[in-house]
């Protein structure tokens, strides 16, 4: 009886209630909301950052990220290899030279990170092959051919076709080497770093002229499937610490971006305890009107042998239907809007945070959990909001009740 | 000898402190008898009201004793005030007594649900009083549907349904136009010598007190007369 109580009372005021379940549903439905398109942008950051060039995981000898010493191959590569091959959500790799070098023109000198690669496999790994905005990209894994970022390619006014000396220490006598290049390709990833500062090239040229035949200093490696935390959904096996090689997941990689992501769930848990903390008092001021002007009515059914923690029960019985029909309203309207928002999405192009350009627009992704768990921090806050009130009813005097006749 | 269901013994009652305070009730002696078909009357001010309060344990005393159905008042909660009033006293008032998003079948079904009577009894009981109050078929109606004194019977049909050891009425004729209130008071009289319900109730009205087979007669707070007719 004291919920249906509850419910029919929730529609004497039918506009009250209306508002009231509006508050509860704008809430839920901008928590929700927001929170998709966070949950978007932040596999858009992480698809951007893989993608463009990291890969999920990196395998470098020790020590090597330190300081991109030429010296520090990776040892038994081998066997690493088939350590990597091992791994059965492997999907793509690619085997890298790289080093710090100075890059000449008959412009001027800059210094840059040159890139050895494998054209073919590093088109499956990384998207420089798309970048591609004037020239070609690399041809083959050998020959003179150089790409490098249309920033660099600015501030050195550089040309398609121009010659361009690369200088760099050779891995064996540690001495100055060069090699000519010429400039087959400019590429822009919205990458800042990667467009202003760094220079591809065929990969067995480098080896050749870093004295590096058959030896490489990076391996990037992309898996078929990754979890919610955006690592490899089957765990990748690290080598032994005596083998003297290093396997990185991105997350380690980018430890800055990682931070990010993990401060935006931080943020999103404050965002929605302060938005559900207004939405609460908004509930608490409805109820407390309806309280107020019911008392008589309270004081009646006091009378006539409710107990005050059944009354107050009520109140709060009211709260949660109120809490139950708004959060529904919510969760219909933050899944159409998040629908609707998944067909057009959002142009953040252009636009970098945490050192990511974006470079799609932006689609919301909706975590299921977060439908079950925001609905019922909505109905909890909505809860809590209907305490004060229920206590008051609780304490109230039937006799004091009644003495608020309406007539 | 009659047995006593209500006796108040030196029941006094102020309001405010000091020079504001208002004495209410001062030094009530009432034995209210099984059977009684009593009338509280007395001009306005008089403290029919609060005895009433008092009687049912809505109001405290300041000073005396209450004691209903041989239990007293005095030292109870709350919350057992509102189960020892669900068990033994039914209550009416001036107006709106009834919870108007309830229909006339659940108002009256109501404290029987507080006192969890299984349900199948619970329909044969509202159905009894339905008909005792001349309301059948208007089971299904909201209260806003009724008239006022078709309100009234409801309440008191809640108030008896529960089979109270006695029924307290606070002016219960005063919003009622006075045909239909001397209407009321011959069904309250009804169910008091068919059910040997006692009824206790305030009134104003010279034509109500008329019905009335004992007459309790308040001037500020004091009973001055106790007639039985």
């Amino acid at each position: 009886m004291l919920w249906k109580l509850a419910w029919r009372n929730l529609w004497r005021n039918r506009t009250r209630t209306w508002l009231s379940a509006t508050v509860i549903a704008i809430g839920l439905m901008a928590l929700i909301f927001v929170d998709t398109m966070v949950e978007g942008m932040s596999v858009n950051m992480v698809k951007n950052a893989t993608d463009t060039i990291m890969g999920h995981a990196q395998i470098h000898a020790q020590g090597f990220r330190d300081e991109y010493d030429v010296k520090l191959t990776i040892n038994n590569l081998d066997v690493m290899l088939t350590h990597l091959r091992d791994h059965p959500d492997l999907k793509d790799m690619s085997m890298r030279v790289v080093t710090y070098s100075m890059l000449s023109s008959a412009e001027g000198v800059e210094p840059i990170l040159t890139l050895g690669i494998d054209p073919e496999e590093e088109k499956k790994l990384s998207k420089f092959d798309e970048a591609i905005i004037a020239g070609d990209y690399i041809s083959s894994v050998s020959g003179g051919d150089l790409i490098l970022g249309w920033k660099l390619a600015e501030k050195m006014e550089l040309r398609l076709g121009e010659r361009l000396v690369l200088t760099a220490v050779d891995a064996e006598s540690g001495e100055m080497v060069q090699e000519l290049f010429r400039l087959s390709g400019i590429y822009k990833t919205g990458d800042n770093e990667m467009d202003a500062s760094m220079a591809l090239a065929p990969r067995e040229t480098l080896q050749h002229m870093l004295k590096l035949e058959g030896k490489i200093h990076e391996i990037a490696m992309r898996y078929a499937h990754m979890n919610e935390k955006g690592t490899p959904a089957i765990p990748v096996t690290k080598p032994d610490k005596e083998s003297g090689n290093d396997l990185s997941l991105w997350t380690e990689l980018m430890p800055a971006m990682q931070a990010a992501l993990q401060l935006t769930d931080q943020s999103m848990a404050i965002m929605g305890l302060i938005l559900f903390f207004i939405v609460a008092l908004g509930i608490t001021n409805t109820l407390l009107m309806g309280l107020y002007e019911r008392m008589f009515e309270f004081g009646i059914i006091k009378s006539i042998g409710t107990t005050p923690w059944q009354t107050a029960r009520l109140m709060v019985y009211e709260a949660f239907c109120l809490g139950v029909f708004g959060s529904i309203v919510g969760l219909m309207l933050a899944v159409i809007v998040t629908i609707l928002f998944a067909k057009y999405g959002i142009d953040y192009t252009g636009i970098e945070y945490s050192g990511i350009t974006f470079q799609e627009k932006i689609y919301p992704s909706i975590r299921l959990e977060r439908l079950v768990v925001y609905p019922f921090w909505s109905l909890g806050f909505t809860l809590v909001a209907s305490l004060y009130p229920a206590f008051k009813l609780w304490r109230i005097l039937p006799v004091e009740a009644l003495r608020k006749r309406k007539f | 000898m009659s047995e006593i269901v209500i006796a108040s013994k030196n029941v006094s009652k102020h309001f405010g402190e000091g020079e504001a305070q208002v004495h209410a009730l001062r030094e009530v002696d009432l034995d209210i008898n099984i059977g009684d078909f009593a009338a509280i009357v007395g001009p306005s001010g008089s403290g029919k009201t609060t005895l009433l309060n008092i009687l049912c344990g809505l109001d405290k005393v300041s000073s005396g004793d209450i004691q209903v159905s041989g239990r007293s008042l005095q030292d109870m909660s709350g919350s057992e005030l509102a189960k020892f009033r669900r068990e033994h006293i039914g209550l009416v008032f001036q107006a709106y007594n009834l919870i108007p998003v309830l229909t006339v079948m659940e108002n009256i079904e109501y404290v029987m649900l507080l006192q969890n009577v299984p349900v199948a009894e619970r329909k044969e009981r509202v159905e009894k009083f339905l008909t005792e109050v001349g309301l059948e078929g208007k089971g299904n109606r909201f209260p806003v549907e009724l008239s006022g004194g078709q309100q009234q019977r409801v309440a008191i049909a809640r108030a008896m349904v529960s089979h109270p050891d006695i029924i307290l009425a606070d002016e219960p004729t005063a919003n009622l136009d006075s045909e239909t209130g001397v209407l009321l008071l011959d069904m309250m009289r009804k169910f008091n010598e068919e059910f040997q319900m006692t009824f206790v109730f305030s009134t104003h009205d010279p034509q109500i007190m008329e019905r009335a087979k004992r007459m309790v007669t308040l001037t500020d707070g004091h009973i001055v007369s106790d007639e039985i007719k």
